[in-house]
């Protein structure tokens, strides 16, 4: 393998890491918080896309404005599904809540799948690219898509950090992933943060849906690639641990394109599945587990 | 043991208690004597060739609700990679057939033994795990399963699949009906007969919580063993099965949707019930398939009924059985 | 209803259950302005689930909670404690991955009187100096005693009309009781109402006004502490003397 090949890998790994990071801190922060094992993430992600689609070819819109808007979008559907959905379920049944929450959240994704398939049908709505540049690094041809898509995910999970630390409601939303009696008596309104909790959740996917148009384009299934990934990485990570989502989106990014190269498509899929397992195996609580219940610190 | 006393009654016994005690030992419920009455004279009422096919489809999704539910109800441990085990099975026994040219009753006790012993070691993988993490771990089992069923292509010629002979030279859907009906009845004995054993109480100490079963002298690693590799055997026989039935296997039954579609017949059904997901199968397959402008709604409803099963009645179907026939027990009573 | 003056917090034939297990039968009691109420009782008796229902973490089964003159039986806790009333548990309900400051900040998020929170933050380091010199350290990492401090810092933070802790002296070496006791004795000077929840019958009654005495979630006995001490029957049950 020559140099040149080496860079190119880690590049694109890097690349997708980003993604990842971004899926995956949407996800820890959703079981972190409201101990949602959350297997409809996937379908923000094109709900995202979709959105992102309508906007910036139908309506015309600026990229920039299509993918505010998907973010937007998403975050009204998760705010909407919470409500409609997790909180009946945490007001009528509370034993066994993550098994239940993690079924209802099974029949959710298949909801929202079949739900595009009948508005949109099965056709495939990409665009070639939102802006018509490329950027030369390190000797290699780069399209401004996949930079800015990286920039997006490092900027929207910074932005996310600082509301997690700066802010009250931020503040607010830690306290309930570590301690809800305590923040309740504190003064704070769990259902207003769980509810805020999923709509941030599913915004984050989102906007990964709507910044990857041009990469991977919007069709009802699409959300499922996505969420198995992000899954991997939660799992490296330690499930609610929001930290360790971005270290392990670029674990798996990295190890993805790295293997991927190595091993061809088929077993890339069985290795990474196999270092899971074994993972899970020794360290259940991921790599940057510890045994006090946190989303950020 | 304790319920053994319990149920030994104080008044001299009338014969039809004990004759009713003897048949629901064995699990023979009015519900399970009359389902498969009604199934082994289908060739009375169901001519129809596409009615024959319906029959077979729901018994095989209702026997794989049944054995998912073996786990999920009991040990409280949900296998999400449970289509992998049941496209193992699809595999082992095509392939059996196949390459060494043996009848499929040497495939599908082969299909189970092997989907069998991947359990088992499934098993002895989710062993230090609990809750979301057994889920967890055999997702990622099945999911393995899938991707290596798609990149052994010298073995399985990956996604294009390998066609499968008939079961038996010139078999009818009613042959496959009726082979699928005895292997469901042996399944559910089997099944029953365990959940009303030691074992069953054992089960339910496991689910409830591994580490104090572990302090109460139950050993929770062998029942949580027997459990998955029982259940994964079982599934990789009716995939066996299944695989015969349509002729043709690819890496896509094993998909996670498949889990899903399973797990929701078995969730409707009531969770711990067994039958319960036998009967949601009979009962949701045949409407979808008939109601053709359903189809393309087919997912939603199960998804829908998933979520509002959960949210409202997480008793499922077996629940509202229970329900109805305490009001009715009472109601002769008071007479 | 006809309210005495300054009284602050009234509960009457409180009842309350977990599932089908009735704990509270007929619970009723009364703390005024200023007052240093205790609730005494043996394991088990109930005096926990008394602090829960008034503070909406269980919903009482039947009976009135009246706080400042306000009913409040049956709202949610996040509601209830944001008009005044703090309640410190048993097992504290630190954040355990924040700085004890970030704690600290959290209690204020419900501030009544809107002063600035800064000011909310010296007056805790200064009643509790330590807490002060560990601002940075993670809650989880403090020793007993200094938790016990951070949680009544934390109850402290929204300036509470009333403020009930539940046996804060749980599991401590016999200083840091001391210690405790004193921080509480201290914060009533300083004009706290509150009701404490104790098994330490004799220091309770040597700092409480009056107190109440729990049994099988029944009140049996009640009074002010200087009358309770002599009392027969809690001498010989409680105190084991005659
Ligand atoms: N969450 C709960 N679920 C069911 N029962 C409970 C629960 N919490 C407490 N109980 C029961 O309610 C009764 C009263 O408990 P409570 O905690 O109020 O007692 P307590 O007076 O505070 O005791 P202690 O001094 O030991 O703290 C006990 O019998 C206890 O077993
Ligand atoms: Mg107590």
């Amino acid at each position: 393998m020559d140099l040149l090949t080496l860079q190119g890998l880690l590049m694109t790994g890097l690349l997708r890491g980003g993604l990842y990071a971004l899926m995956a801190v949407g996800l820890a922060l959703v079981f972190g918080v409201m101990n949602i094992c959350h297997f409809a993430h996937g379908e923000y992600y094109v709900l995202g896309a979709y959105a992102a689609f309508f906007a910036h070819v139908t309506w015309g819109l600026h990229p920039a404005i299509a993918i505010l808007v998907a973010a937007v979008l998403s975050f009204l559907a998760g705010a909407v599904s919470e409500k409609l959905l997790f909180y009946p379920l945490r007001k009528l049944n509370q034993s066994g809540w993550v098994m239940n929450a993690f079924l209802l959240t099974a029949g959710l994704s298949v909801v929202l799948q079949s739900t595009y398939r009948l508005a949109f049908g099965t056709k495939y709505r990409g665009i070639t690219q939102y802006w018509n540049a490329s950027v030369t690094l390190f000797g290699m041809t780069v399209a401004a898509d996949r930079l800015v898509a990286f920039g997006i995910a490092l900027v929207t999970i910074s932005g996310l950090w600082l509301f997690l630390q700066k802010t009250p409601t931020g503040r607010a939303i830690r306290a309930v992933s570590q301690d809800e009696r305590g923040a309740m008596l504190m003064g704070i309104d769990l259902d207003r943060i769980q509810t805020l909790t999923f709509a941030l959740g599913s915004m984050l996917a989102g906007i990964g849906g709507a910044s990857l148009l041009s990469l991977s384009p919007a069709y009802p299934y699409a959300g499922s690639k996505p969420l198995i990934s992000s899954w991997f990485v939660v799992t490296i990570a330690g499930l609610g641990n929001i930290y360790g989502a971005v270290v392990g989106g670029f674990i798996v990014g990295l190890f993805e394109s790295v293997s991927y190269f190595a091993l061809g498509q088929g077993w890339q899929e069985v290795a990474s599945l196999l270092l899971l397992m074994l993972l899970l195996l020794f360290k259940p609580t991921g790599l940057f587990g510890t045994n006090i219940k946190t989303v950020w610190e | 043991m304790e319920s053994g006393l319990q149920h030994r009654p104080r008044t001299p016994p009338r014969r039809r208690s004990l004759l009713r005690a003897w048949l629901s030992a064995w699990g023979l419920s009015p519900v399970f004597v009359v389902g498969v009455a009604l199934l082994a004279l289908a060739p009375l009422w169901a001519r129809d060739a596409y009615l024959q096919r319906l029959l077979v489809v729901s018994l095989y999704f209702g026997a794989l609700a049944m054995t998912f539910d073996f786990t999920g109800g009991f040990i409280n441990a949900v296998n999400f990679g449970f289509a992998g085990f049941v496209g193992l099975g699809a595999y082992v026994a095509t392939l059996v057939v196949r390459n060494a040219e043996l009848s499929a009753w040497v495939g599908l006790p082969a299909a189970a033994l092997a989907t069998g012993l991947v359990g088992f070691l499934t098993g002895l993988l989710t062993l230090p795990l609990r809750g979301i993490y057994v889920s967890l771990m055999s997702w990622f089992v099945g999911m393995t399963l899938m991707a290596l069923a798609g990149a052994l292509k010298d073995v399985t010629r990956g996604a294009r699949g390998l066609v499968v002979p008939p079961m038996a030279e010139g078999i009818t859907t009613l042959g496959y009906l009726y082979v699928l009906l005895v292997m469901a009845v042996a399944l559910y004995l089997l099944l029953h007969r365990i959940i009303r054993s030691r074992a069953g109480l054992a089960f339910r100490a496991v689910g409830q919580n591994f580490d104090a079963a572990c302090a109460s002298g139950v050993d929770p690693t062998r029942y949580k063993l027997l459990n998955f590799t029982l259940s994964c055997a079982c599934a990789g026989f009716l995939g066996g099965f299944y695989a015969h039935f349509v002729g043709i296997v690819t890496p896509a039954i094993m998909d996670t949707s498949y889990t899903m579609e399973v797990m929701t017949l078995s969730f409707i059904g009531g969770s711990g019930s067994l039958l319960g997901g036998v009967v949601a199968s009979f009962l949701l397959i045949p409407i979808f398939d008939s109601l053709k402008y359903l189809m393309e709604y087919r997912l939603i409803i199960y998804g829908l009924m998933l979520i509002l099963v959960m949210i409202f009645y997480p008793a499922g179907l077996y629940g509202l059985y229970q329900t109805a026939a305490q009001a009715l027990r009472q109601r002769f009573q008071r007479r | 209803m006809n309210e005495p003056a300054g009284q602050l917090l009234s509960v009457r034939h409180l009842q309350a259950r977990y599932g089908r297990l009735q704990v509270l039968w007929d619970i009723s009691l009364e703390v005024c302005k200023g007052e240093f109420v205790a609730l005494i009782g043996a394991n088990g008796a109930g005096k926990t689930t008394i602090l829960r229902a008034i503070s909406g973490v269980i919903r009482p089964s039947a009976g009135e909670v009246t706080f400042l003159g306000q009913s409040i039986g049956g709202m949610p806790a996040h509601k209830i404690s944001r008009t005044g009333l703090g309640y410190i548990t048993e097992d504290l309900n630190l954040f355990e991955a924040m700085s004890v400051q970030d704690n600290l900040l959290l209690g204020v998020m419900t501030r009544q009187d809107g002063s600035p929170r800064g000011e909310a933050l010296n007056e805790v380091y200064q009643l509790f100096p330590i807490l002060s010199q560990r601002r940075r350290q993670l809650a989880g990492t403090l020793s007993g005693g200094e938790r016990r401090m951070l949680a009544l810092g934390r109850g402290l933070m929204s300036h509470p009309q009333l403020l009930m802790v539940d046996e804060p002296s749980l599991g401590l070496a016999p200083r840091l009781v001391l210690t405790v006791f004193d921080a509480l004795t201290d914060l009533h000077r300083r004009g706290v109402t509150i009701l404490l929840v104790e098994q330490n019958v004799n220091h309770t009654l040597s700092v409480a006004d009056k107190a109440y005495v729990v049994e099988h979630g029944r009140m049996v006995l009640q009074g002010p502490s200087a009358e309770l001490l002599q009392n027969e029957y809690l001498r010989e049950a409680y105190l084991g003397r005659r």
